[in-house]
């Protein structure tokens, strides 16, 4: 027992005293990313208890483990938040509270699937980084355009929520399969 | 009645596989954990929408599912290619080495992060070479791991094996790990210089540099006597024979060339390296010694060959020039302390096996009780036979318990017993310490060497 103890303080010292600058920002994104998609999903009731520590908590864990299923986790946690506060404590589902968490939430998944293969005490190149930085920029631009006209529409259509969300929810399923029969296909 | 069917045979050699387990074993790229993620979060959220009649969570899966589409729409087909490189040129311990590794991209897509890392020998010197390497390398390019350093002891050290671990698409496949062999750089030995002015005790050939105590076709002048029927001309000494008017020959003593072996004990390993400026270890002192002494008396041109003490009894032939220098370098790259209980049979290794003309030169730390046996019996055998103490000075054994101390010392007392017992035989014993070590010793080998051989 104690020599485990031991063993883990030791690892924790030499993976301090290794690790190197660009893997720490990615990781310390990460945890950003998540714990402010958190605050901007849960209702402010609740953040702004003692709680905050747990949703904290969970934030912080996919930076520390982002090889495990803490990412899955942390975005349900975050997805579950938003639900509660849009049915249980009825907020309104404002604009800028989409697009702010679509953002977050794909910036830390894709940087945790990008931490996940990049390890801690690696010698990494700029421009691995800004790369990827970038083509996540890309994705966030384009679903937030996609965010701004769906929502236009929806408010225009007044009512007919359930109706697009019904439309564009089928839609995006058989993408989603014709896109998975066509990976297994090729593998 | 019927037919007795002839009993169905087995093929000899298996059927080659079948394409679909090619199929299944061939592809180098797997999805990682967040593929998977996203499959899952984009399925739920996109069922949760339906269910709730939410499109706000409809939204949320729609990057998810634009960033796979992205990163998806082009996949890739082959493995990266990973070399690593290490110079070939000759490199001295102490000196500049020059590795790397290179990741090709055969493929059309880039590769959005390589992970490279190497495992290196603990004697090159090359800053962060245990950490792994994150870069990207463009479609049908190549990204080149600069691993400059310096090589700080002798030997084949290995740069690899190195591994690299790709992920494309995003971060959405990941490649499995791709492991090239080492490559080897060799690093020769420092020599220390070394110089002995002694005579050499016999030499062996005809020619040479070494003048030898047979008068003969020579350089050294050995004395002027009366012209006899058959001495050449030009030998005429010309103011001797105006003087004592009859004529006189100079007579000069003839160049030998000899040959010199150097017999390394191997049986044991005594002492830790520190490297090219740092502590040297029994094998270091050998190889450094040996590697001077070669060459002080190559380029001499004596015939120099090289033996082995232990169980493996590797030996170099004797020859001579800057090929053999370069030979015994190579030669002495290669050895290894000798850690079997096998030791060296009297059928590997004997006095036989010594040319009797040739200079033993015996490279040994004298802790196993077989060296001394062996230089006991090279001395009696009639070899003109020197010890070279390559033991560090401060060499013990590690401190197991109170009575270490006082077993030192006992061991010590005994080794310094043998070693009187040694000289008492006549094997001259004497601790290398570069330039000149043999000098005092190769005198009284040269004074042996003239007096009558035979017991």
């Amino acid at each position: 027992m104690l020599d485990g103890i031991t063993r883990r303080i030791e690892r924790t010292r030499t993976v301090a005293a290794r690790a190197t600058a660009l893997p720490l920002l990615v990781r310390g994104g990460i945890a950003l990313a998540f714990v402010l998609a958190l605050l901007v999903a849960w209702p402010s009731a609740l953040t702004s208890t003692r709680y905050v520590v747990l949703l904290g908590l969970a934030g912080v864990y996919p930076a520390i483990a982002p090889r495990g299923r803490g990412v899955t986790f942390a975005v349900l946690v975050v997805v579950g938040g938003w639900i509660l506060d849009t049915t249980w404590y009825d907020a309104r589902v404002a604009l800028w509270r989409v697009l702010s968490l679509a953002a977050l939430l794909y910036v830390g998944h894709t940087l945790a699937a990008l931490a996940a293969v990049l390890p801690y005490d690696a010698l990494v190149n700029v421009d691995v980084v800004g790369g990827w930085l970038v083509r996540a920029l890309l994705v966030v631009l384009i679903s937030a355009v996609l965010t701004v006209i769906t929502l236009g529409l929806t408010a225009e259509l007044a009512g007919g929520a359930f109706l697009v969300a019904t439309l564009v929810g089928l839609a995006a399923a058989v993408a989603v399969t014709l896109l998975l029969g066509r990976l297994l296909r090729r593998s | 009645m019927t037919a007795i069917e002839p009993p169905s045979l087995r093929a000899a050699v298996p059927p080659p596989a079948s394409a679909a387990d090619e199929g299944w074993a061939a592809p180098a790229w797997v999805p990682t954990r967040a593929l998977g993620r996203t499959v899952l979060l984009t399925g739920l959220l996109l069922v949760l929408g339906v269910a709730l009649g939410r499109v706000d969570l409809v939204l949320l899966a729609a990057p998810f599912a634009i960033g796979a589409a992205i990163g998806l729409r082009r996949m890739p087909r082959s493995a990266p290619e990973l070399t690593v490189d290490a110079a070939e040129e000759h490199i001295v311990e102490g000196g500049e080495v020059g590795a790397g590794l290179t990741v090709a991209n055969p493929d059309v897509i880039p590769y959005d992060l390589v992970v490279v890392r190497t495992r290196t020998s603990p004697w090159l010197d090359l800053p962060d070479a245990d950490r792994p390497f994150a870069v990207t390398v463009a479609p049908d390019g190549w990204t080149a791991v600069e691993l400059p350093g310096r090589a700080t002891r002798w030997g084949r050290h290995e740069v690899g094996p190195a591994a690299a671990r790709v992920a494309a698409c995003g971060g959405l496949l990941a490649c499995r790990p791709v492991v090239t062999p080492a490559r080897r750089v060799r690093v020769y030995p420092e020599t220390e210089p070394f110089a002995a002015t002694e005579a050499m005790p016999a030499a062996a050939g005809l020619v040479g540099n070494h003048r030898s105590r047979r008068p003969g076709e020579g350089g050294e002048l050995a004395g002027v006597r009366p012209f006899a029927p058959g001495d050449r001309l030009r030998r005429i000494d010309w103011r001797v024979s105006l003087r004592t008017r009859d004529l006189h020959v100079a007579s000069t003593l003839s160049d030998r060339d000899a040959e010199v072996l150097l017999l390394l004990d191997v049986l044991g390993e005594a002492g830790a390296s520190g490297g090219v400026k740092g502590r040297a270890s029994v094998l270091d002192t050998t190889v450094r010694a040996a590697a001077a002494i070669a060459e002080h008396y190559l380029q001499r041109g004596d015939r120099v060959s090289l033996m082995e003490y232990g169980s493996s009894a590797r030996r170099l032939r004797a020859a001579t020039g800057r090929r053999q220098y370069l030979t015994v370098l190579e030669w002495l790259l290669d050895v290894r302390a000798d850690t079997g209980d096998q030791g060296p049979h009297e059928h590997v290794f004997g006095a036989h096996h010594v040319s009797s003309d040739a200079l033993v030169v015996v490279l040994t730390p004298l802790v196993d009780p077989r060296s001394a046996d062996m230089l006991a019996g090279l001395t009696q055998s009639g070899r003109f036979t020197v010890a070279v103490d390559t033991l560090p000075a401060g060499a013990a054994p590690p401190n197991r318990s109170t009575w270490t101390p006082l077993a030192t010392r006992l061991w010590r007392m005994e080794r310094e017993n043998v070693l009187g017992r040694l000289r008492e035989h006549g094997v001259p014993v004497v601790t290398w310490a570069g330039a000149g070590s043999l000098d005092l010793v190769l005198r009284d080998v040269s004074r042996l060497a003239s007096a009558p051989r035979g017991r």
